[in-house]
């Protein structure tokens, strides 16, 4: 960890993203918000379907048609959390990357973004899955569902990490 | 030469501030606890009401009527809306008294009192001839310039909001 953050330190990109967030007025708060308007479209895509899985929303929509129409909207919100995050760690890897929040985030996105994958992926393939492993499927999408909400938590306690491990 | 009311005005915010809530808020985990469920509601919320407006603006969705996805989204957002408003009400009595002058918590609240305008006009004006294109993937003129103006609308609250912490 520690000799990727000075790889990235030392690299052009972290010239460069440390040009974009200093000498752009406004590139900091425009950023954030770009990296919160992509969390919107994971939640209006893999969170709903979660949800319509478990019964809780959108009960007329039908999870296989809502996985085909829906599908672009998760993969923009994931490229778009990529695009629009990574500066602020190029900027500044070594504070992320010696942060225990900013660890902890990464190792719940993985599984979230698996769990998603695979839930579009079996809903695209298989439509029945649902019908047939009616509580696989469930288990499936409450995990999705709760990791989700774990990482966009976790990414705003990046910030504040010393509340929870380094108090005063 | 400054007014009486006003004067009263600037006593309530800084007694928000003096209340036992606020300084507990403002002086420990609540805060980030608080912003984070604050991020995690506005991110269902604006999910839900982008799924609606791009319905309406007739870019997708397009199978299902606007009176459908209206009923299933409308809870959800408007549920997200409540968590976003007592966490938000949470974090700004810490600093009331300097949120009022900071230009982008200014601009946040113009336009949420917009956003508040559009959502009555939509629903007291525009929903009420829904029977004539509930089913028709072309909404009239008006619904689509409500919803055109809710996604800018909400996209410039989110931007403001973001904005308030970079002028501290």
């Amino acid at each position: 960890m520690e000799s990727l953050s000075s790889w990235i330190a030392n690299s052009a990109a972290n010239d460069l993203a440390l040009a974009l967030l200093g000498n752009v007025p406004g590139s900091p708060p425009i950023l954030q918000t770009l990296h919160l308007l992509s969390i919107v479209a994971i939640m209006a895509s893999a969170l709903m379907i979660d949800l319509r899985i478990l019964g809780l929303a959108l009960p007329s929509q039908e999870i296989h048609e809502m996985a085909q129409r829906l599908r672009f909207w998760a993969v923009a919100g994931v490229l778009g959390v990529f695009s629009s995050g990574i500066w602020f760690v190029l900027a500044r890897p070594n504070r992320y990357f010696t942060n225990p929040v900013f660890q902890i985030k990464f190792a719940l996105l993985l599984p979230a973004l698996l769990c998603s994958y695979w839930i579009f992926r079996t809903a695209l393939r298989k439509p029945n899955f649902y019908l047939i492993h009616f509580w696989r499927a469930k288990l499936l999408a409450m995990t999705s569902l709760l990791l989700w909400i774990a990482v966009v938590l976790a990414g705003r306690w990046i910030a504040y990490a010393e509340y929870l491990f380094w108090p005063a | 030469m400054r007014s009486t009311g006003e004067m009263l005005l600037n006593d309530f915010w800084l007694w928000l501030e003096m209340l036992p809530i606020a300084s507990e808020i403002g002086a420990t985990w609540w805060f980030p606890f608080m912003e984070s469920l604050h991020v995690l509601s506005l991110a269902i919320m604006l999910g839900a009401i982008l799924m609606l407006d791009l319905r309406v603006l007739g870019w997708a969705a397009r199978r299902y009527s606007v009176s459908s996805l209206n009923r299933e989204l409308v809870p959800w957002s408007a549920a997200a809306f409540l968590v976003a408003n007592i966490t938000g009400l949470a974090m700004f009595i810490t600093r009331a008294s300097h949120h009022v002058e900071n230009p982008a918590f200014q601009i946040k609240m113009i336009l949420l009192v917009l956003a508040g305008v559009n959502i009555a006009f939509f629903h007291f004006r525009v929903l009420r001839t829904i029977g004539a294109w509930d089913q028709q993937s072309r909404a009239p003129l008006a619904a689509r310039v409500v919803a055109a103006a809710s996604l800018i609308l909400w996209i410039g609250v989110t931007l403001a909001g973001r904005w308030i912490g970079h002028i501290v």
